[in-house]
């Protein structure tokens, strides 16, 4: 038999991934409503933590290391930043295990991974044009204080939103493989819901945090979503602690991809694809 | 000779929890893990050469697309050989990927929220589809399958028909050395059938594609196969041309006959006496008709011999039995050919 088949070029599956990415975003576009309901629910969602952390501090004006107008910014960008990095590749994967269509998926020269990743930059460009004008409303009102101190700042922050990318994408693509061995992948989403919630930072910067909680935090990738871009953006965390929190997030970010291809190839030996 | 697909042997079972039906046994559920091991195909062994186009058929839960699964790498044998293109699919499949095209009936092979041609334009940076090949698939679907009027529209729009005819499309866009064609004329009506079939035809003539046709309308398979494989219970019942499997499986021929002029009851007993001890049955409607049916044991030709001998024939056509009475009857017997 031949064995002479044709391997992909890197510019094909270059070309391939930003083509699929880009269709992505425009499968997304659709549902233009829905998306941006969607948005201003979970911006009504985060007002009220906005609201309960404002109460606190005018109970107690030093509750933590954080003063009122840092929080304030940290929770807006917060918001902006899980906006961003909030992927539809969880839900959008259950519904092809569910219907078999998952077999097509793994059909494609991209290979699995590359695949889920592309689809999951086109999910992350829509939410950030949406994010955009947003951002703009949040400058009105809290004012210059969401803006970067240092152009410096800046560039650390969008490297790490890059890297808290692909630390959520590692995190979704475990979702992914779990979904395929349970054939149902709900109740290991809203579990890890549950976690990004706590952990990311999402809520208040975990500094603010009981010490055990602050912990245990270290030890998850969860805060390298979205607590360390936003404490870069915001010179929180400054170039001294660069290496070291862009390093952390690049070893999440690897561990998670590596270990996401490893559980992939353990699944694929005993799944089955649904339907005849 | 160049192989596209080999297997030796295949076999898939799946682990199975068992469980009863109602509510209370599904929360028993939770505290059993008793499971039973179905097998789906057992020790199927065939190959296929570069540019031939085989039938695979067989009773639904045979184990066709158990088969296609295996043999494009997203499900692992649990034992046996399996070669496609020279590969071992379920360990080369992103490889593989780029030299096959499949569809799955039902299942759209194309993004659901945009329209096809946004699609084909995604597969062809993803294949990365030559542009001379390009522009032949590409004008050869729209116009064979007649897309061109639903182009633009998204996918999730259009109907059952229109959405397949896409998706065939879309698989054979890359001009694949093997498509896997999984049921892609279900729910079509008669017209879109035949265009899909054409369609199929023209892509192996110009490239020299392998098809490898799963299917329960035989007249896919008798428009665009020459081979057939026919499954029964996950094993190969038939392996062999299309013209082989009617002779081995169809037991009889039926001869209409009409005559120049009533029959008489005489001529009647005469024809019944010459042709009744070789299992013949002569089937009268009214005077002027009749129809004889020959098992294969019988000579055809001494039988129309008879006829001719025995009545004023006006007119007589021998008819063998077609493929799809055939392969019902095998389905109906449970695998059991009369063979």
């Amino acid at each position: 038999m031949s064995t002479a088949l044709p391997v992909p070029s890197a510019s094909q599956l270059l070309s391939g991934f930003g083509a699929l990415a880009f269709r992505t975003a425009e499968s997304k576009l659709t549902y233009r409503l829905a998306t941006v309901l969607s948005l201003i629910a979970s911006g009504f969602a985060y007002c009220v933590y906005l609201l309960v952390w404002l109460a606190v501090y005018r109970e107690n004006p030093n509750p933590g290391p954080i003063g009122r107008g840092a929080m304030t910014a940290y929770l807006v960008v917060a918001f902006m930043v899980n906006a961003i990095l909030t992927l539809s590749l969880e839900f959008r994967f259950i519904q092809r295990v569910r219907m078999g269509l998952v077999g097509i998926d793994l059909l494609r020269p991209l290979g699995f991974l590359p695949f889920q990743m592309a689809q999951g930059v086109g999910d992350a460009l829509v939410n950030l044009v949406f994010v955009v004008p947003i951002f703009g409303v949040g400058l009105f009102f809290v004012g210059g204080s969401l803006m970067p101190p240092t152009a410096g700042a800046a560039v650390l922050g969008a490297v790490s939103l890059l890297l808290g990318f692909v630390v959520n994408f590692g995190v979704s693509y475990l979702i992914v493989q779990a979904s395929f061995v349970l054939q149902s992948g709900y109740g290991v989403i809203f579990t890890r819901a549950a976690l990004h919630q706590i952990f990311s930072g999402l809520a208040a910067p975990l500094v603010m945090f009981p010490d055990g909680l602050r912990a245990a935090a270290t030890f998850l990738p969860f805060r390298h979503v979205v607590e360390t871009p936003v404490r870069f953006w915001l010179g929180m965390a400054g170039p001294s602690e660069a290496p070291l929190l862009l390093a952390e997030q690049a070893a999440w970010a690897v561990s998670l991809l590596f270990l996401g291809e490893l559980v992939f190839r353990s699944v694929m030996r005993r799944h089955q694809v649904q339907g005849g | 000779m160049d192989i596209a697909i080999a297997t030796e042997g295949l076999e898939k079972a799946y682990q199975r929890r068992k469980r009863q039906n109602g509510f209370w046994a599904g929360m028993r559920s939770y505290f059993s893990f008793e499971s039973e091991a179905v097998a789906a195909v057992s020790g199927v062994s065939f190959t296929i050469r570069r540019g031939e186009s085989v039938g695979l058929i067989g009773e639904n839960g045979a184990g066709k697309s158990t088969i296609v699964k295996m043999l494009t790498g997203i499900l692992v044998p649990t034992g046996g050989r399996v070669e496609t293109l020279g590969v071992v699919p379920w360990k080369s499949r992103r490889k593989l990927a780029q030299s096959i095209g499949v569809v799955f009936g039902q299942k759209p092979q194309i993004l659901w929220d945009i329209p096809a041609r946004a699609s084909f334009e995604l597969l062809k940076a993803m294949y990365a589809i030559p542009d001379e090949v390009y522009r032949f698939t590409y004008d050869e679907a729209v116009e064979r399958l007649e897309l061109g009027e639903f182009l633009d529209t998204p996918v999730r729009l259009l109907s059952l028909g229109q959405r397949m005819r896409c998706d065939l499309a879309a698989c054979l866009l890359h001009a694949p050395a093997v498509a896997f064609l999984d049921e892609p004329t279900i729910g079509l009506d008669v017209l879109v059938k035949e265009r899909v079939r054409e369609h199929l035809v023209e892509m192996r003539r110009r490239f020299g594609t392998t098809i490898l046709l799963t299917t329960h309308d035989l007249k896919d398979i008798s428009a665009t196969c020459e081979r057939l494989l026919v499954l029964d219970r996950g094993k190969l019942l038939y392996d062999g041309s299309r013209e082989g499997f009617q002779a081995r499986f169809a037991d009889e021929r039926t001869l209409h006959v009409e005559l120049d002029g009533g029959a008489n009851d005489e001529a009647k007993r005469a024809l019944d006496g010459e042709l009744l001890s070789d299992g013949v049955t002569v089937v009268w409607d009214g005077d002027r008709r009749l129809r004889v049916d020959c098992p294969r044991a019988a000579s055809a030709p001494k039988v129309t011999a008879a006829v001719l001998r025995s009545l004023p024939v006006r007119d007589l056509t021998l008819q063998g039995v077609e493929l799809d009475a055939i392969v019902s009857r095998l389905y109906r017997n449970g695998g059991k050919g009369t063979a």
